[in-house]
Parts: structure tokens; sequence; C-alpha cells
């Protein structure tokens, strides 16, 4: 996660000048070339042609691809000539203010975690720890009132939904049996 | 008979006092499930299928045109009240809408939408009254080569939505395009990206990305730098309704997000998704008030009112046609095909009730939730007297339930992840959102568009610009393109 | 929260309306709602509840995309060796499997039953200066990239229907400008538009335009002349071997127990005999195109080899 390593001592001084402790983020433009390096790795095997259409499967791929390459390498060059990245408005957030790493943590876990969790514990649940995480971050500390609120949130919309006919899966979730036998459930 | 005649007799079905309640259940339940992110009308009316099998077919007919409006509602809530868009259609809405309510605005922001919703509506749904099939016809009359010009058109609109740095706007637009390629190959049936992994095959869903993008981003991007300063917590500083200034300014994009969303929503292929960028580039090209980007009225009005328009015109070659244009208009023919009527021109003369029926509760429809909307609008913004942890935590897990709810994958909640960590670079490093999904929505499009011209020209390029419309369309996207820095140079000679 | 106090009535009484009934069998419908495979699956276990063949609950599944092939992968790692796991597919399955060189096996999974038939038309313009389908063919072997064909996703049953053709007709596969369609609706305006010279797709989406005198019908892929389209000849007719449809049945898990296997059997065997699945059929345009269980076993392993090979000569697959 290198957003956190520099974003972390990002500071206002210095125009991008050596003496200030700013460091240059060039992983963004080595970040955008590499997905563009990947997308044109792919667009290798895939034919550029076609028999009647002359473009096939493969052009737009290579577009794309040769497209994020180039813009990479231009980010890149525009952030060694001391280009400066200005966070954007949000209502609630300070911009200019330093980044709380904890709060993005435990907030990226609460997205983050419903990957492993959703499908053997089901929605209701996940959504109870998801929203009690996110209101963690936030700084709210009423863990017994935030577990609840999640609890109804994740219940009242699992039935109201799943009562519409959208597919939400089990209540409670499914567990493959073997895994959780092993585990002693 | 007359069609005024005919609409008279439409009325007389829908306005039964058994359909009236069907349209205001479809009303009601469209403005909620528009309210969930990711979940569109095509699939609420697909979810409402089996109805067909207890519910007489106007009934049944009216309820879906009250989800189809209704939706169209519940999603520029979202969007403006809590910049989660939660279909493409209501993605340009956030864009100044969400702006607005942070400025205190939100009523007027809701206001606007609701009545430029309801007048795009009206306008819409007369049209389809009296010059549908002149309408359709244009379905046949358009091809491959003017749909590509069309998406070249829109690709063009990108520019307005760049923000401040014209490489970072490129970027995004190309990841968008490069997250489009991903899944089978339309073409040639041939996977591209999915690295081995099944549920790649069928591509990125875009609810899945748009979702991530706005809701999830935001989130940790707020949550990152949160700041709760006492007495800030009520955030709708001193309610300004939508006030006669408001009204002067809101009229004239409502017209143009019409005329332009009701003959887009007819074409085959162009969705809600067109209609809306195009209509928010011209007003940001009109405008003069220099608000753009900061929440201009126009640029909420514009495009609801385009949505909106789009929403009826589909119904116009679905109706006098059978052709479905767009994935909401079949899922409507398959509930036609589930009572074995097959909609065309004969289903005018051969079930009228039901064609005016449907039509008449269009009309009552748009009213019933104007009506319901607009008094709604003040405990709307209401939502966002929640405390900020609560309301952030809210989005989450509705941001959620509308990823896992259409397909129960984890690899749609790990793409969630990933484009939502993408979603909070981008803010601190100031990449615009909107353009990654321009590309998502646009690249697919264009492609197939361009390689069908192609294929059926033999390769030859210049099929590209051999119909007047894809001449015409093509010349004006090259002078949008190529006339301000021009003028500029003029400017700068003289 | 407001939200929920507006959501909750309305929410109510349309759930007491569809009625979500007890869980007992699982069905994988492998695409999305309100498609062809989910009506044929939701609309066979309406029928056998209607008939009184199997009363009891259905879970139903929608996991689309990719011909079905990602939903049966689902449903084999899910459902391999449960008693009552059913899930439908079609003849777009058995192309996409081989297309997407997906580790499906269609052999492994028990067959239950194939239900319904929709067949396939070819279409040009109603101007068009091609009557039959000796002049289109001609008209293939003259220029075949100067006729574009359109239809469904590549290698899907279009895709085969055309190559079969043209295989009867002596023009090489891999020389067909066949250009895939996003919906019959794309194909049926490129038709009229001239855009495509030709376009194939299932009955019901083409025989309505030519009724509109906007497209002319100048084959049919069933054995027989179709009763709706009774002066469009058969392909055999015309004498090119042509013989093809798009069919929808219904698989049962790998290792599902004999007992239940031979039950479900019996019941879809009940059921395309019953009057509430004939009126289904009328309604919804199908053709009754039942067989059933091992016999249908036999049917797959054939499609399986003829579409393989299909696609092999077009240059689909390696």
């Amino acid at each position: 996660m290198p957003a956190l390593s520099t974003e972390g001592q990002t500071t206002n001084e210095g125009g991008g000048r050596k003496a200030a402790p700013y460091r240059r983020p060039y992983w963004l433009g080595a970040l955008v070339s590499a997905m563009g390096a990947l997308w044109l790795y792919n667009a290798y095997f895939l034919p550029q042609g076609a028999r009647y259409a002359a473009i096939g499967p493969g052009l737009f791929v290579t577009i794309a691809g040769a497209g994020l390459l180039i813009l990479g390498i231009i980010l890149m060059v525009q952030i060694h000539r001391g280009e400066r990245f200005e966070p954007q408005d949000a209502e609630d957030a300070a911009a200019d203010a330093p980044m709380d790493r904890n709060a993005f943590l435990i907030a990226l876990l609460a997205v983050v975690l419903p990957i492993i969790i959703m499908r053997p514990f089901g929605l209701p649940i996940t959504a109870m720890i998801a929203f009690t995480l996110v209101c963690r971050a936030f700084g709210s500390r009423a863990w017994v009132v935030n577990l609840i609120t999640g609890a109804i949130i994740g219940a009242l919309a699992w039935f109201l939904f799943s009562r519409l006919g959208l597919q939400l899966g089990p209540f409670f979730g499914q567990r493959s049996n073997t895994l959780f036998a092993f585990l002693g459930f | 008979m007359s069609t005024f005649e005919l609409l008279m007799q439409g009325f007389g079905v829908a306005l039964q006092p058994v359909n009236l309640m069907w349209a205001l259940i479809g009303s009601v339940l469209g403005t909620a499930i528009g309210i969930l992110p990711g979940i569109g009308p095509a699939l609420t009316i697909a979810l409402l299928l089996p109805v067909t099998i207890t519910l007489a077919p106007e009934s049944a007919f009216i309820m879906f045109a009250g989800v189809l409006y209704g939706a169209m509602y519940g999603g520029s809530t979202t969007s403006i009240l809590i910049n989660t868009p939660g279909e493409a259609g209501s993605m340009m809405t956030a864009l100044e809408g969400n702006k607005m309510a942070r400025a205190g605005r939100g009523a007027a922001a809701l206001a606007t939408a609701a009545i430029g919703s309801f007048v795009a509506g009206t306008i819409a749904t007369l049209a389809l009254t009296f010059i549908a099939p002149a309408i359709a016809e244009l379905a046949f009359y358009f091809r491959p080569a003017d749909y590509f010009a069309i998406t070249v058109l829109a690709f063009c609109s990108v520019a307005v939505v760049m923000g401040r740095s014209r490489t970072r706007g490129f970027i995004s637009l190309f990841i968008g395009i490069a997250l489009g390629v991903v899944g089978i190959d339309a073409m040639a049936g041939q996977p591209r990206l999915t690295f081995g992994m099944m549920q790649l095959l069928k591509g990125i869903e875009l609810t899945v990305v748009l979702v991530s993008l706005f809701a999830v981003g935001e989130m940790l991007y707020v949550a990152s730098r949160y700041r709760s300063v006492p007495g800030t917590m009520v955030s709708i500083k001193g309610q300004s309704w939508f006030t006669r200034n408001d009204f002067k300014r809101s009229w004239a994009p409502w017209l143009r997000g019409t005329a332009i969303g009701f003959p887009l929503g007819a074409l085959p292929g162009s969705g809600s998704e067109i209609p809306t960028m195009l209509s928010y580039t011209l007003e940001r090209k009109l405008s003069r008030s220099g608000e753009f980007g900061k929440g201009a009225i126009e640029g909420v009005a514009g495009p609801e009112a385009a949505n909106n328009a789009a929403a009826a015109g589909i119904l116009v070659p679905l109706l006098t046609l059978g052709l479905p244009t767009s994935a909401t208009a079949a899922v409507l023919l398959a509930a036609f095909q589930n009572y074995g009527l097959q909609p065309g021109p004969n289903l005018f003369s051969n079930n009228p009730a039901l064609v005016w029926g449907l039509i008449a509760s269009l009309y009552i429809g748009n009213c019933m939730l104007l009506v319901l909307n607009l008094p709604l609008v003040g405990l709307w913004v209401q939502l966002l007297r929640i405390p900020r942890p609560q309301l952030y935590a809210g989005i989450l897990v509705f941001a959620m339930i509308g990823v896992w709810g259409l397909a129960q994958s984890w690899v749609d909640l790990t793409i969630m992840a990933l484009v939502g960590l993408m979603g909070y670079v981008m803010r601190v490093y100031d990449f615009p959102i909107a353009p990654v999904l321009i590309g998502l929505i646009l690249g697919p499009m264009a492609e197939g568009y361009l390689r069908t011209a192609l294929a059926a020209s033999q390769g030859n390029p210049v099929a590209l610009v051999s119909t007047p419309v894809s001449a015409t369309v093509m010349t004006i996207a090259v002078l949008i393109f190529a006339l301000p820095p021009l003028l500029k140079r003029l400017k700068a000679d003289a | 929260m407001n939200l929920k106090s507006a959501v909750l009535p309305a929410a109510l009484a349309l759930g007491l309306l569809t009625g979500a009934a007890q869980a007992q069998v699982n069905v994988m419908l492998p695409a999305g709602t309100g498609g062809g495979w989910d009506t044929t699956g939701r609309q066979a276990f309406a029928a056998m509840n209607a008939a009184g063949i199997y009363t009891g609950g259905v879970n139903f599944t929608n996991t689309g995309g990719a011909g079905g092939t990602i939903g049966l992968a689902e449903f084999l790692s899910t459902s391999t060796g449960s008693a009552d796991a059913l899930a439908v597919f079609g003849a777009i399955t058995v192309g996409a499997i081989e297309l997407n060189s997906s580790p499906i096996n269609l052999a492994e999974f028990r067959p239950v039953a194939r239900l319904t038939a929709e067949y396939l038309v070819i279409a040009v313009a109603a101007n068009s200066d091609i009557d039959t389908l000796e002049e289109l063919a001609a008209a293939l072997k003259a220029n075949p990239g100067g006729t574009p064909v359109g239809g469904g996703s590549a290698g899907g049953v279009d895709h085969i229907a055309l190559a079969l053709f043209a295989q009867a007709a002596e023009v090489p596969v891999a020389d067909l400008n066949y250009i895939p369609q996003t919906s019959g609706a794309e194909t049926v305006t490129g038709i009229v538009n001239g855009t495509l010279v030709a376009g194939i797709s299932g009955t019901s989406e083409f025989s309505q335009f030519a009724e509109q005198g906007r497209i002319k019908i100048l084959g049919v892929t069933s054995a027989e002349r179709r009763e709706s389209l009774p002066d469009v000849p058969t392909f055999a007719e015309a004498g090119y071997d042509v013989e093809l449809a798009n069919w929808r049945g219904v698989l049962a898990a790998p290792g599902a127990p004999d007992d239940n296997y031979s039950m479900w059997v019996e019941n879809f065997a009940k059921l395309a005999e019953s009057d509430a699945w004939k009126q289904v059929l009328a309604t919804q345009g199908w053709d009754d195109y039942y067989l059933g269980g091992e016999e249908f076993g036999a049917f797959i392993a054939e499609q399986t080899e003829t579409q393989g090979q299909i696609l092999r000569d077009a240059g689909l697959v390696n």
C-alpha cells in the first residue's frame, strides 16, 4: 500500500523542491504504467486484426494499454518537474489535514472483510461488523449502539430485499461443511 | 377512433381504483429500490415478473410503469444527497447535485430533479402518444456508423468533466476503457484479461464500479481526513427552497434535456447514459454563471430531464415495433410474452385497452411521483442530519448490499474493495472520477459499433462517415474538440 | 429512518404477492432474470406446481454470463453430490464451453430432461434481390465478405446454423463474414437498413417483422414446416442439411443419488405430458422438445461432438 507511506509525510511547504520533506509520488505514474504494461502484455496474445473488420479483439486492449503506459510516463515526468496534487474537496473532510492512518485502515478493513465473511456468515452479520468498523473509523465509540444499529439495518435490509426477490444468500450464511467441521463449528 | 379518444379510454382504465393502487405501489416500490445503489429499474421489474402470473395485464404494466419512473426519482435522490448514484443514468446528477447539497441547496436540487423529471416525463409521454410511430422508424434508419459517431460525440463530452489536469483526466478515461475490455469479447467470443477467472468472463459490472468509486472511495477518503467540528453536524444551513430564480434557470435545461433524451432513448443501445452525458455537456457549454463544478442547478435539471425522457423513449420502439432497445425494455418484453402478447403494431389494434391504459398510467404515475416526492424532499434532506459516523457506515452497508445482490459473488466484493481504494487515491491526488465511468460505458459501445461498421464494409474506413447522420455528428464532434482552442488563437491574434 | 417507513408497507404487500416459500430444491438458472433460461426454469416449476407433480418449495439462483458456463461452474462447486439440485442450460452452453475453454464437462452432470426448442430462421430485407436460400447460398459463394450475416454471439446457435448452411452450400466456413449483434433488435434493424445482407435469429424474434413486411424469411431450421410460417421452406426442403434447434434442458448435480435423480427424471416426464405445461408452451411460443434421462445424455454428447467440430472449422476454436 504505497499510498500510506508517501501520503503520511505530505506537507504543505515547498513547491516540490529538494529541501522539503515532500516525497514525490512517482509510484502513481509507475502504477498507471504498470497497468498499461499488463494490458499490453495481454493484448499481445490477442489477434489484432480480423478477416473482414480490419480490427480484431486485441486492438482496443492495445490502445488502452499503450495509452496508460504513455500517460503513466508523462505523469512521472510531470511529478519530476514538480507537479503538486491538491486533494479534492469533500464535505466533512479537511483536505489539507494529514491523513489519519488508523482511521483509514479501519475503514478499509470494513470494505475488505466482507470479501471473506459475506458468504460464510451471511449479510446481516457482515453488515453489522462493517457498520461498526466504519463508525469506529469515524471516531464513534458507542460500540453497543453501533453493533445493534448495524445488525438491525442488515437484518431489515435482508428481510425486505429478499422478500422483494433479490437474492442475498441465507440469513446466517452458507458454511462449507468440511471447512467448519475442521474448525470445530 | 382518434388518438385523443383512445387516450381518454386509456384514462378510464388507468383511473380505476384498483389500477391506481397498483400505480401507487409501483411508484413507491420503484422509488424505494432506486435508492439502493446498483439496483435499477430493469432488475426491479425483472424481480417483479412473477406477479404476471396472478395480476391482470393492465394492472401489471401500470405497476411496471410506476417502477420505471419511480426508480429514476429514487436514483437521483441518493446521487444528490449522499453522492451515490445508483445507476449510470444518475451519474451526471451527482456531479453538480451533490455539490449543491453540500452548499445547503439540497432541497433546491431535489426539487429541480423532481419537477424536471415530471416535466420531461409528461412531454415525453405526450410525444409517445402522438408521434410514436414516426420516432420509432428512426430505429431502422440508424446504422452502426451513426451510433459510432454518437459515441464519439459523447466521448468528446469527457473534456468538460476532466478537472484541472489533462493528463490525469486522460488517465481516468483510459482506466475506464481498460476496465471495459475485461470479459468475453462479444465479436470474436474471446476472453480478454480474465486472468483465468470464470467470474470475470462476463466483464466488470458497471454498477459495481459506479458504487465503489463514488460511495466506497468517498467513505475511505472522508474517514482518513475526518474532522468533526462541533456544530457542523447539521449541514443544511438555512434551507433554501426552490426559488423563482431557480425556476428561471431550470426550465430551459428541462426542455433541452427532454429534447435530447426522448429521441436517443428510442434508439437501440444508447440507453440513459449517453443522453444524460450529452445534456450535461450542453448545459455546461451554455452556462455563463461559472458555477459549474461548484453546484450549478442547470447541471441537475438537464440530465434529470434527459434521464426521464429517455425512459419514456424506450417505450416507443417497444410498443410500436416490438423492438426492445434497452435492458429495461427487454424485461418489459419478457413480461408481455408471459401474457402471450407480442408488442408491435398489432398490439395497438388488438389490445387498445392495455396500450392506452399503459400510456395513460404514465401520466398518472408522473403526477403521483411528483405529489409523492415534492413533500418528501424535506424529509429526504433530513437524512443528512444523521450523525456522520452512522451516515457513512450506512452508505457502505447499502453499497455492499447492492453489490452483493447482483450475483452474490466474492469477486464483485473484491472489485468493490479495489476500485474503492482506487477512488480513494483518485481523491487524494485529484484525478477526476467521471471519465473512468465514461470510458467504461462508452468504450465497449464504441468498440462494438466500430467493428460492426467496419466488418459490414469489409474494412473500409470511409463507411464510418458515409451516412448523413454519421457525417454530421462526426463534424459536430470534431468542432466541439477543435473550435474552442481555434477561437482562442484567433482572439489572441486579433 | 424515513426510508424504512416508506419501504415497509409496499414491500410487505409485494412480499405476500410473490410469496417466498421454504426452499427444498435448489435450481440454478445460469442467466439473468427475465431471459429465456430464467423463464424456462421458473415456468416449468410453476407448471409442475399447478399440475400437482411437485408442490414443494423451490429456491432459484440466477448466476448469468458466458453462455451459462459461469452458473454451471458454480453449480458444480456448490452442488456436487447434492440430492435435490438442478440446473437449467441449453444449446448455447455447449458452444460456450468449447469457445471459452471452460473446464466444465457436460458429461459429468446427470441429464434429467430436454424440454423446449426454438427453431431458427434466416431472413433478408424485404427489398432484397435475394428471394430463396439458393440465391443466398450463391451470394455467399460469390462474395462471402460482401455478404455480412448478423446474429447472436460468436459460436452461439445462430453462428452454428450459418456455418452448417455454408458447409452444405460448399462455402468455406472460415470465409464467412459473420457479425455478432448484441440483441435480436439490432439484427433486425441491421437487416432492414442494409448493414447486414442477412440475419439469423429465433422464429419468435423475426416472425412479426416479416408480418410487418420489413424482412423476408428464407428458411427455417426445423425438420417440418412451421404452422406459424406455412410459406417458409425448411433448409432440408431446399437441399441443405441444416436441422438445428435452440433447445433448453435440465441437469441434475454430478453424483446425485440414484433415487432422487430418477424421481426428477420422472417428474419432468410427467410435466411434459401435463396440460399446465402445454399451456405454458402455447403462451410462450415454445416447441415441445422433450427427451428424458439417459437418451438426453446421448443427445448432449452428440451435440458436443458436432458443435465442437463446426467451431474448429470456423476457426473459432483451435
